[in-house]
């Protein structure tokens, strides 16, 4: 049983990368999880969600400095008086970020690092490594660089990670953020089967629809407090609109309205010819002879981890030289060279993209027109950044912005270069219900000036939201392509393959 | 070419102790940076060159292999041939080239396997069997764990430079650096954060015992690596 009572837990500092809006703390919190409950906490970002996993895990007060009033226990102890190398052996923990939570390079080392550091025998660890694998139909996943593992394989064994460990609480924080759609069925396959084992599971979530079958009782939480609770005999009955009221994102995607009914005015189109194109490790290449794209619209690229959308788009905006590709557009022939000159693409990580010391300077270094003064550019700079809502941080140094602010100087950087072409890679993983709808509005606001939006996504209520075109692509060639309206919006949740809320066991 | 990572079960013909390794490299290191061009030294020299050529075999890079031998040997051979027999600039010039690829070049090579066919554990496991305490070896492990980490940050880093069009390495050498280190100290030290976090989440107590998977162990031929090593490092240092 894990009891929190009277739990108040505010963090020391705003860390310097922003992220204080995400980690705010907790007030005033009194949470009982009885054993082998299934718990799902979830709202807003910056509820106070993530910092609930930290106080279970041991993270709080372990790692993460700040001010506690109140008592949390696991199984009648109270967390102060236990190590964190305690409370690891009777909880594991699945993280947000797959890129960061693995300690070695080889998957079969990672997964007995737990039980190693826990001095368990070294045999035993090897079998039960091989028998994990083999139930969770992993052995492919053995012995393999992590570098090389898409996000959804690396969620797989750090799972398989926990099953090898065996502990009986298991945390997991926004587990799916960059997770496809097969990948979050892989997923709850695996959280059934802890549930099954009777395991307490709580986990801290935006994305619902793959937990309704699976969560006992759900927690909403605003500004650090619970402010609903929700019973497992309630959660069916939560509708599309009632999420919509409580800031969270659906539970069933099949009720997500589509409600546009802006007209489409085609300009004109951009022809790709030719684009074939192999990485050097043979793995994943593409192979499109021809494909067209309206002007001026926002198409979505879909498709399964591995099947080439990042290869499509990496080729769209020219990033690889050796494609011989032609793009066509605007009556111009465009190579690979010409391609960078027009397209410019917001990456997952917008962190690797901010150079400069301050908001200003990183939209001015964009502007390469070199008629124009530092006072005009700074000027122009300042009107793109109002346009954004960004003027009020002009002078701030971009790193210590938020995820969300950080995203959209990355785009004032692109508007200010005046490329027509925008690529967006999952601009919405990790983002809530409000994030999610500013971020749909941006490229709404991108399609009215005239931009040509791709977004690579894995996320249907943002599709649903903003998106003229779908593109799904299959094995690196196109798979469908089809205009978004009433009739085929069918056929897109078809492929998302989630028409049964993600409850099959895989 | 990965680094940091062990290649996959199967894929090595021989597989040495890290111990054996390293002691491969330093003895690599030692001669063929200071080696003389003369006499015994010479032809110890001779003998490391060979080295690297084994070491890529052994992990099955053949073309690798070959190709980094054929230029290891032309440039040593130079050294031993060519040198004494040329005068002026032309003499100069061969001995900076051969100078800069035959002495850096075999320990750049043996480093290089060393890394790529040692995996996180393994090395952590020879650490505490040689009892280095975990103060060292910890930050070290994560070193390993760090290289392709750098590299991934790295080449984003450079996509996006290229669509934004700035920092031409050529016209401004300092700025092409300030833009590549900012955003890579920026999210490697996000990425360490997360790290300890996790790794503290599973249990890498300090001070404690582990125990370990990976079978690390001195076969025969470890034995005979390490001997020839020292013999050859005391013929260096003796004669």
């Amino acid at each position: 049983m894990i009891e929190f009572s009277n739990v108040t837990f505010s963090y020391e500092a705003v860390r310097r990368d922003g992220e204080n809006e995400e980690a705010a703390g907790v007030k005033d919190l009194n949470i009982t999880v009885k054993d082998g409950e299934f718990l799902v906490l979830t709202g807003g970002s910056g509820c106070g969600k993530t910092t609930v996993i930290r106080l279970i895990n041991g993270l709080i007060p372990a790692y993460y400095n700040g001010e506690m009033t109140g008592t949390v226990t696991l199984g009648g102890r109270n967390i102060r008086d236990m190590s964190i190398y305690d409370i690891s052996g009777q909880v594991g923990s699945v993280f947000q970020n797959p890129r960061s939570q693995f300690f070695n390079v080889n998957t079969t080392d990672e997964m007995a690092f737990a039980a190693e550091n826990r001095c368990l025998d070294p045999d035993e660890i090897k079998r039960t490594i091989k028998s994990t694998a083999v139930s969770m139909r992993i052995e492919d996943l053995l012995d393999r660089n992590i570098f090389e593992l898409s996000g959804g394989e690396k969620q797989m064994v750090a799972c398989a990670g926990i099953n090898v460990l065996s502990p009986e609480i298991i945390v997991l924080d926004e587990p799916s953020s960059n997770l496809d759609h097969q990948a979050i069925k892989k997923l709850a396959g695996i959280l059934r089967s802890w549930k099954e084992q009777g395991k307490t599971i709580i986990i801290a979530e935006h994305r619902l629809f793959y937990l309704k079958d699976l969560a006992d009782r759900m927690l909403v939480m605003e500004g650090g407090r619970v402010t609903a609770e929700f019973g497992a005999d309630k959660i069916p009955e939560l509708s599309y609109e009632r999420c919509e009221e409580l800031g969270l994102r659906p539970f069933v995607l099949k009720e997500i309205p589509f409600m546009r009914k802006d007209e489409k005015k085609v300009c004109g189109s951009i022809e790709l010819k030719d684009f074939n194109f192999t990485y050097k490790d043979k793995m994943h290449s593409i192979s499109i002879p021809e494909l067209e794209i309206p002007e001026g619209s926002i198409t979505a690229v879909i498709g399964n981890n591995g099947a080439g959308k990042s290869t499509l788009v990496r080729n769209i905006c020219g990033l690889e030289k050796r494609c011989k590709g032609i793009m066509r557009f605007r009556g111009k022939s465009l190579k690979p060279k010409g391609r960078l000159h027009n397209c410019y693409m917001i990456m997952q990580d917008v962190n690797h993209q901010l150079f400069t010391e301050s908001v200003l300077d990183e939209v001015m270094l964009s502007m390469t027109d070199k008629s124009l003064g530092e006072d005009e550019k700074a000027k122009k700079a300042m009107d793109i950044l109002i346009e954004l809502g960004l003027d009020a941080v002009a002078e701030m140094h971009p790193m210590a912005l938020s995820g969300g602010q950080k995203q959209r100087t990355a785009i004032a950087s692109g508007l200010a270069s005046e490329k027509e072409i925008i690529i967006f890679d999952e601009p919405t993983s990790g983002l809530d219900l409000h994030h999610m709808k500013l971020v749909a509005d941006q490229m709404k606001r991108l399609k009215e000036t005239g931009k040509t939006v791709f977004i690579v996504t894995h996320d249907y209520e943002f599709i649903l939201r903003c998106c003229d075109r779908i593109i799904r692509v299959d094995k690196g060639m196109i798979g469908d392509e089809y205009d978004l309206n009433e009739k085929t919006v069918g056929k897109l949740l078809d492929f998302m393959n989630i028409n049964d809320g993600g409850n099959e066991n895989v | 070419m990965e680094t940091g990572s062990r290649t996959a079960a199967g894929k090595e013909m021989l597989k040495l102790d890290p111990r054996t390794k390293l002691a491969i490299l330093i003895t690599v290191g030692i001669i063929m940076m200071s080696g003389k061009l003369t006499g015994i030294e010479y032809i110890l020299r001779l003998i490391c060159t060979c080295v690297p050529f084994l070491l890529l075999i052994s992990v099955k890079l053949y073309k690798t292999a070959v190709i980094s031998a054929l230029i290891l040997f032309a440039t040593v051979l130079c050294e031993g041939f060519v040198i004494p027999n040329t005068k002026g600039i032309l003499n100069l010039m061969i001995m900076i080239i051969c100078g800069v690829i035959s002495r850096f070049g075999p320990g750049y090579i043996c480093g290089w396997y060393v890394v790529r066919s040692t995996s996180v554990s393994e090395f952590v496991t020879v650490m505490e069997r040689m009892h280095f305490p975990n103060i060292i070896t910890i930050p070290m492990s994560v070193m390993f764990r760090y290289f392709p980490t750098l590299k991934e940050e790295y080449l984003s880093i450079r996509d996006a430079m290229k669509m934004r069009e700035i920092g031409q390495s050529i016209k401004n050498p300092f700025t092409y650096i300030e833009y590549i280190l900012v955003p890579i100290m920026m999210s490697t030290s996000q990425i360490a954060n997360d790290l300890s976090a996790a790794s503290l989440t599973k249990g890498l107590g300090a001070g404690r015992k582990r125990t370990h998977i990976c079978s690390i162990g001195m076969t025969c031929i470890d034995y005979i690596l390490i001997a020839a090593m020292a013999a050859m490092l005391v013929i260096f240092f003796v004669f």
